[in-house]
């Protein structure tokens, strides 16, 4: 065996030609904030817009309105009506897409450089004008059906992980699925949306990050001949509902005709950007990056009990979960997957990990990093979700060294510290239950 | 084998719309920082793209070498081609791509569990697959480090040992793997529609094989797959990131200069002829628990290296390749029937299909049917206008650029160029390619490359719901999706 040479970090090597102050910011008069980072290695640009709303912001009755909000903001507005956002985005060579997530809604547009105007006067009208055309609000019910049940129809752990949500919180809205629930979907109102986007689609609840061929004075100009004429909204509400300490393991069954069952195990964590995060975060990596990883290795190629597996925690305002997933092998029974799994955790606790593993994620880390700045899209999206996750984007260029902190010792506590039998949500979808 | 994805939990994010992008024969992109702010008859002209300079290089064993520079990370982009795509899978179904990835199950002087864990412990991962075509080996690493990973890349393409335990374990999850793959029937109608196609060609046959298949693989039958389809004359290898050329030159020469095969030749002539359909027929897959149906409407469609492809994409953007394309427009916005609906090119080297893909609750399949005929129709009947036309040329010339932004993309597009035999003109060329389209060469290559007559219909849904509605399109014949085979 060749010996593992251990690879340290340098110091010299932690930056490219990217760095915190390429990144340029100015706040509009709104109170809207824009974030700028020129860089014209293409002749590209994209603008990205994000509003601080989610499925967190709903209640019970509306839920998914945000997702379907996000849909919405397509519809027309006053210069531009239904269709003519991208009808004139395309045209002028730009393409858009959005997300929604538990916290907030993306709206991302990709252009050549030189329609910079025209997506500043896109956005701007549907900002200031949004108008809601019933006609409109029909087929997009349509469309947002087909997306849920196409999502559901294609990918059983989708059922799985709305249903372990659903069992892990009793108070906070993350108990609910982003896409929401088909009668609500049926349901919502016109008045609904029109409460929504008074509530939520303000300048100052927004966040704007602009990347690629563009000049910054360029920028300023079009946002204040733009954007700054747009009035501020009240500041929306709180979400101030606690999600109260789970007392006891819960379980939940779901039952699917598949050729195999699928398991979800989850944990109550703390929020994005806690002090806890960079240690939860390595240790999910140290858990299911790459095949040499803890569970891939033992337990899909090892021991041959499962088809895949996975851990995820994803980014949030309010504290959330941690999800280890996966998928039995053929005759495997779920029971046996999940001792397996518990049988890691268990591991990690009592015997923590070595520097040489922790090594290895702190060295993943950094590729992500690289691969992040290759792109003006990359760029663009971590700087906005480092923004408004953890407070501020430069947080991004210093996630190197901040993952650098993290010691064997904190994955310990950690791993210890949360993932207790109290603080567990075991799913199971199957056929039939196991006797 | 990449199935794997489609259950991974992707961000709790849901999207507007499925990620529409016009790839330019898939192939992936780059440009130069020329702006040229040409404006003139409201067609724009965003910049003229040039591929980056790279050299080539021949070794004298045979073996193809392209290096290009960029230096914006300090990450090197390292991508390999070899002979042994699923074309060559004869007679056992799923040989090509399961040799593709015993690659990196052991080799002269490391275990699979050596190779993994150096690759992760430098923050890198290496891939090896195989698809239609070709087969290939992909990876990125820091650039310092190099040294370490390069020797490993050598041995996984030069030495692999195929270790039986490791096949042995990989085939039992292989075979489970694709009865899972069923589940999803958006990552499966691909080979049902494929198989419909191209029948008992080598085209129809599925790139992650059929369980009796898999379950037929030996090492000696691995073996000589590799011995037969791996060799230095018959593939390339692309470098492009942070280094300088003619060191990276000197390792490359270093450490594949040395790669011989001497086993025997097997000539293969392989010839695809595109047996003109008679009769429009449908081929439908019973989900007994399936909720919507999802479907694939076309028939033979254009190759790889086809002089055209460039001008019919822009056509097809139009019906079916963006957001306000004219399928999307009518199926999602106007009529709420699906999530998304589009059409696209799937080219091979040989061969290749035209289809148009969409999906719905079962209860309106048949309105769905109808609407993408009737869409689909109108590229015959009412042709496309110039307003509509000039659109399509300002989006895809907008587009163009992010598709070659990366390292790892120009690398695939040179590997490509390889295994293909394309030119650089259709970067270099590109915008010209698109400004040069008129109303009238557009409706010359409708009636030319777009299949009118005798369309084939594969539908994945509950055959008890739309076995009649099916009928109304062709001769139906039917398949359960449990069964082996596509």
């Amino acid at each position: 065996m060749k010996t593992l040479i251990i690879f340290l970090i340098s110091a010299t090597s932690m930056f490219a030609q990217i760095a915190a102050d390429d990144v340029q910011t100015f706040t509009l008069k709104n109170g809207m904030k824009i974030l700028v980072l020129e860089n014209s290695a293409i002749p590209n640009a994209n603008m990205y817009l994000f509003y601080k709303v989610g499925s967190r912001n709903e209640y019970v009755g509306i839920t998914g309105i945000s997702h379907f909000f996000e849909h919405m903001m397509f519809n027309g507005a006053k210069k531009y009506g239904p269709k003519e956002f991208d009808r004139v985005m395309e045209a002028n060579g730009g393409a858009n897409n959005a997300y929604t997530s538990g916290n907030i809604t993306a709206y991302t547009n990709w252009f050549p450089g030189s329609a910079l105007e025209v997506i500043f006067d896109l956005e701007a009208d549907r900002i200031a004008h949004l108008n809601f055309d019933t006609v409109m609000i029909e087929s997009e019910r349509g469309v947002i059906l087909s997306e849920r049940s196409t999502g559901l129809e294609n990918n059983p752990l989708e059922q799985l992980w709305q249903e372990v949500q659903a069992t892990a919180f009793v108070a906070h809205p993350y108990m609910w699925p982003v896409i929401g629930w088909e009668s609500d979907i049926k349901n919502w109102t016109k008045q609904d949306l029109e409460n929504y986007f008074h509530t939520y689609y303000a300048p100052n609840n927004c966040l704007v990050v602009i990347s690629g061929d563009v000049k910054l004075d360029e920028v300023k100009s079009l946002a204040q001949k733009y954007f700054e004429p747009i009035p501020a909204g009240p500041e929306p509400r709180k979400v101030h509902t606690v999600e109260p300490p789970q007392t006891g393991e819960k379980r939940v069954f779901v039952q699917r005709e598949v050729p195999s069952p699928y398991l979800m195990i989850t944990y109550h964590v703390p929020q994005t950007g806690s002090n806890d995060y960079y240690a939860l975060d390595l240790l999910s990596s140290i858990l299911s990056q790459g095949r040499s990883s803890r569970l891939y290795s033992s337990l899909v190629e090892e021991n041959q009990l499962a088809l895949e597996v996975g851990t995820y925690y994803g980014d949030a305002f309010d504290p959330t979960l941690f999800y280890f997933y996966g998928v039995c092998n053929d005759a495997v029974q779920a029971s046996e997957l999940e001792k397996a799994i518990l049988d890691e955790v268990a591991k990690l606790i009592d015997e923590g990990i070595n520097e040489n593993e922790l090594q290895k994620v702190k060295n993943q880390k950094l590729m992500e990093f690289y691969r992040t700045l290759e792109t003006i899209n990359g760029l663009s999206n971590t700087i906005g979700t480092y923004d408004l996750f953890f407070g501020d984007y430069k947080k991004l260029f210093t996630a190197p060294d901040d993952y650098k902190k993290v010691t064997v010792d904190d994955i310990k506590r950690v791993a210890g510290e949360y993932f207790t039998k109290q603080n567990r949500t075991v799913g199971i979808l199957n056929t039939e239950e196991e006797q | 084998m990449k199935i794997n994805g489609r259950c991974k939990m992707e961000e709790g994010r849901w999207n507007r719309n499925l990620r529409i992008n016009v790839s330019i024969r898939s192939i992936l992109q780059f440009c130069i920082l020329v702006i040229l702010q040409l404006v003139y008859l409201s067609s724009y002209s965003f910049a003229q793209f040039k591929l980056p300079d790279y050299k080539t290089v021949t070794l004298d064993n045979g073996l193809t070498v392209y290096l290009m520079e960029k230096k914006d990370v300090p990450l090197i982009s390292f991508s390999a081609v070899f002979d042994g795509g699923a074309i060559k899978d004869a007679s056992v179904s799923g040989i090509a791509s399961f040799t593709a990835e015993a690659l990196r199950f052991g080799t002269a002087s490391y275990t699979k569990s050596q190779i993994d864990s150096l690759f992760n412990f430098y923050g890198s991962n290496v891939s090896t697959y195989a698809n239609a075509d070709y087969s290939g080996l992909y990876t990125r690493f820091i650039k310092d480090n190099i040294e370490t990973l390069l020797p490993l890349v050598k041995e996984i393409i030069l030495t692999p040992s195929f270790p039986e335990t490791e096949i042995e374990k990989r085939k039992q999850r292989w075979i489970a793997e694709l009865d899972q793959a069923k589940e999803s029937p958006r990552s499966v109608i691909g080979s049902y529609f494929n198989k419909h196609i191209f029948g008992d060609s080598p085209y129809g046959s599925p790139v992650n094989g059929t369980k009796s298949g898999i379950g037929s693989i030996t090492f000696e039958g691995i073996q000589d797959f590799y011995k037969t389809n791996y060799r230095p004359e018959s593939s390339a290898i692309a470098v492009v990131g942070d280094f300088n050329a003619s060191d990276m030159m000197k390792l490359l020469q270093n450490y594949f200069g040395e790669w011989e095969n001497n086993s025997p030749k097997k000539l293969s002539d392989l010839r695809i002829v595109n047996t003109p359909f008679e009769s429009p027929t449908v081929y439908l897959i019973n989900k007994s628990n399936a909720t919507e149906t999802t479907f694939l409407i076309g028939s033979y469609g254009t190759t790889m290296s086809n002089e055209d492809q460039t001008q019919l994409d822009v056509i097809n953007t139009i019906l079916g390749g963006r957001f306000t394309s004219w399928l999307n427009d009518e199926l999602r916005v106007n009529a709420g029937l699906t999530y998304g609906a589009r059409s696209r090119f799937a080219q091979y080297k040989l061969t290749g299909t035209f289809f148009i893909s969409t999906f719905t609750a079962t209860k309106n399949t048949e309105a769905a049917i109808d609407l993408a005929l009737k869409t689909y129709n109108r590229l015959f009947e009412k042709g496309i206008d110039e307003e509509t036309l000039l659109s399509a040329k300002n989006y895809v010339k907008g587009q163009f650029p992010p598709g070659y932004e990366t390292a790892g993309s120009l690398a695939s597009f040179l590997t490509q160029k390889y295994v293909y035999g394309l030119d650089d003109s259709i970067i270099n060329n590109f915008e010209n390619e698109v400004n040069d389209l008129t109303v009238e060469r557009v409706n010359e290559l409708i009636k030319k490359y777009f299949p009118k007559d005798n369309l084939q219909f594969v539908l994945i849904g509950k055959a008890d719901e739309i076995r009649d509605i099916a009928a109304k399109y062709g001769k139906v014949s039917e398949k359960n999706l449990e069964e082996d085979s596509y």
